[in-house]
């Protein structure tokens, strides 16, 4: 049989079956425009990148720091970027909760920083032991010194808990002590005693450091969290759970911390009031708080421990550290603009995430939202422009009530909810926002820290 | 906090990446089997397939509104409001449409030719 040439075959094959064609190059179409949204995702470049030659160092490659370098890279064209981190390893610590009451395995948190680092980024394995703003450098404790045109600090911070008088982070997973913070090991020896505790009963002490912490909720959740396994097991007549507050409220935003001073009483978790955790013996099960009225000890079965927290050393001792006022005394927290995220006595500085001293806002969240701004303003700072980009004080708490439903949790600098989804009420428990954060929280923060949203 | 289309589909994109090879794999043999179907048997029986696919889809639907919440994590009792029942519902439909399409070409593949 003779063979047909292509173009007759065409004209053929359109005339046998043209919705075939049609339907090909629609399949084609829709492809090809899926591969382009995907390949733009993947090696998403800006419209324009500025061409600048300026030195830029990055200090602590955790949530903040990683978007901002990929932030960076894709912003910037020519420049020097350098990272300062010894951590190989990163951690979801939104997740740590989760573990922490038993809902998580601990290896669903970790994850490795170079998966995240870009390619043209210099990547210092060192941690800095020092900050001199004056001369634009910073040390490592390796003894490297490192200038800078432009710095970015986002160290993250430090859990004292030294505070606390006999406690050492060797202690989590014995005598009923735990701690969710701020690793998962730590989150899977406390799951160890919640899971003992709400099988024996007994009394519970849940605790929440004074001041600023990072992921205020977690010490929330983990509480309800352990009264609602309890209720599943048919135990929760054993347990006697008490939740100590350093101050006189449970949340820093209104609505939501009335909504727990009526929970909680409804679920018969009772609250001191101005009892800040001061010490711990942990043979005797004893715990000593600081109240109005002087020490009180209780005893307990089970301790969650929530140390208080600070800056780093090398940062909180340094010019970079606010100088006096409230945030100097909560935790020497690193002074920026609360809305630029730039350091007001050096215009060069930048910073972002746990580490800076702000009203509210030490969440992934506010990482979420802080990076963009940090990065833009400080892009228009190396071109000469005054920075511009505003960040409102945007956190956000996916606060889980129990296995199963939680609040989506989000408010501003005004601590006004500010909904993201207005079809998600943040004033009422749901089995959405749970969804959101046990399946899709850790991929938008992983889009996070590519520099993608 | 607003989110772009792109920033969307970034989520979706981190979402699936532990499982991207296995997904991109089933979609290929899928499209594959579809081809050979088309081919086989041309374009009306293979969309006619579809239609056969759609007891499966109900099947899928049935699943997800009975077991949604228990692969979550939750229970029915933790559902609330309109927002929470008119999820589950769409997710099933989801579930339903996803299981159609999986069904889709190997039954387009297995049946005969119409005349």
């Amino acid at each position: 049989m003779k063979r047909r040439n292509d173009s007759q075959a065409e004209r053929v094959d359109s005339i046998v079956d043209p919705g075939r064609r049609r339907l090909l190059k629609a399949a084609g179409l829709g492809l090809g425009s899926m591969s382009l949204a995907g390949a733009g995702i993947i090696a998403s470049t800006p419209a324009r990148a500025l061409a600048t030659n300026a030195r830029i160092v990055i200090v602590g490659a955790g949530a903040a720091g990683l978007a901002t370098a990929n932030r960076l890279s894709s912003a910037l064209d020519g420049a020097s970027i350098t990272l300062i981190d010894r951590r190989e390893r990163h951690l979801y610590q939104p997740g740590l909760t989760l573990i922490a009451t038993g809902l998580w395995k601990a290896g669903t948190v970790i994850d490795s920083n170079q998966r995240y680092v870009p390619r043209n980024v210099d990547w210092i394995h060192a941690s800095v032991s020092e900050f001199d703003p004056d001369v634009n450098q910073v040390v490592t404790d390796t003894g490297q010194r490192v200038d800078y045109d432009y710095l970015v600090v986002t160290t993250g911070l430090h859990l004292d808990f030294d505070a606390i008088e006999g406690m050492n982070p060797e202690l989590i997973g014995r005598e009923g002590i735990g701690c969710v913070y701020d690793n998962p090991e730590n989150a899977s020896r406390t799951w160890e005693m919640v899971d003992r505790y709400t099988t024996q009963g007994g009394v519970g002490l849940f605790t929440r450091g004074p001041g600023g912490i990072k992921c205020a909720g977690a010490p929330l959740k983990v509480t309800m969290l352990t009264e609602d396994l309890a209720q599943r097991r048919g135990t929760r007549d054993r347990l006697q759970m008490i939740y100590n507050s350093p101050s006189a409220g449970l949340f820093s935003q209104p609505d939501m911390d009335q909504f727990l001073k009526e929970e909680f009483p409804r679920r018969d978790i009772d609250i001191n009031w101005h009892h800040r955790l001061i010490g711990i013996e942990p043979e005797q099960h004893r715990a000593t708080f600081d109240t109005p009225d002087g020490p009180v000890r209780l005893d307990y079965d089970f301790i969650h421990v929530v140390p208080p927290m600070r800056a780093p050393d090398a940062l909180g001792n340094s010019p970079l550290a606010w100088q006096e006022g409230g945030f100097a005394d909560d935790g020497n927290w690193m002074e920026v603009d609360r809305h630029s995220m730039q350091h007001p006595r050096y215009p060069n500085v930048f910073g972002a995430g746990d580490c800076v001293g702000t009203p509210i806002g030490k969440t992934a969240a506010s990482v979420k939202a802080q990076v963009p701004v940090a990065v833009e303003n400080l892009v228009s700072v190396i071109a000469g422009a005054e920075p511009m980009a505003r960040y409102d004080g945007y956190t956000s708490c996916p606060l889980i009530t129990s296995r199963g439903q939680a609040i989506l949790v989000e408010f501003d600098y005004n601590l006004d909810m500010v909904p993201s989804f207005p079809f998600i009420s943040p004033y009422r428990e749901h089995w959405v926002p749970w969804i959101m954060k046990d399946k899709f929280l850790k991929a938008a923060y992983n889009a996070m820290l590519r520099g993608r949203v | 906090m607003a989110f772009s289309i792109f920033g969307i589909f970034a989520v979706l994109l981190e979402f699936i990446r532990p499982f991207l090879p296995v997904f991109v794999a089933v979609i290929i043999i899928e499209l594959v089997l579809l081809a050979v179907a088309m081919r086989k048997s041309g374009l009306s029986s293979t969309l006619g397939a579809l239609k056969s696919t759609m007891p499966i889809g109900v099947i899928g639907f049935i699943a997800g509104l009975l077991f949604a919440p228990w692969l979550t994590g939750a229970s029915h009792g933790n559902l609330a409001g309109i927002l929470d029942w008119l999820s589950l519902v769409g997710a099933s439909a989801g579930l339903g449409v996803v299981a159609m399409l999986l069904v889709w070409p190997p039954l387009a593949l297995l049946r005969r030719p119409t005349a």
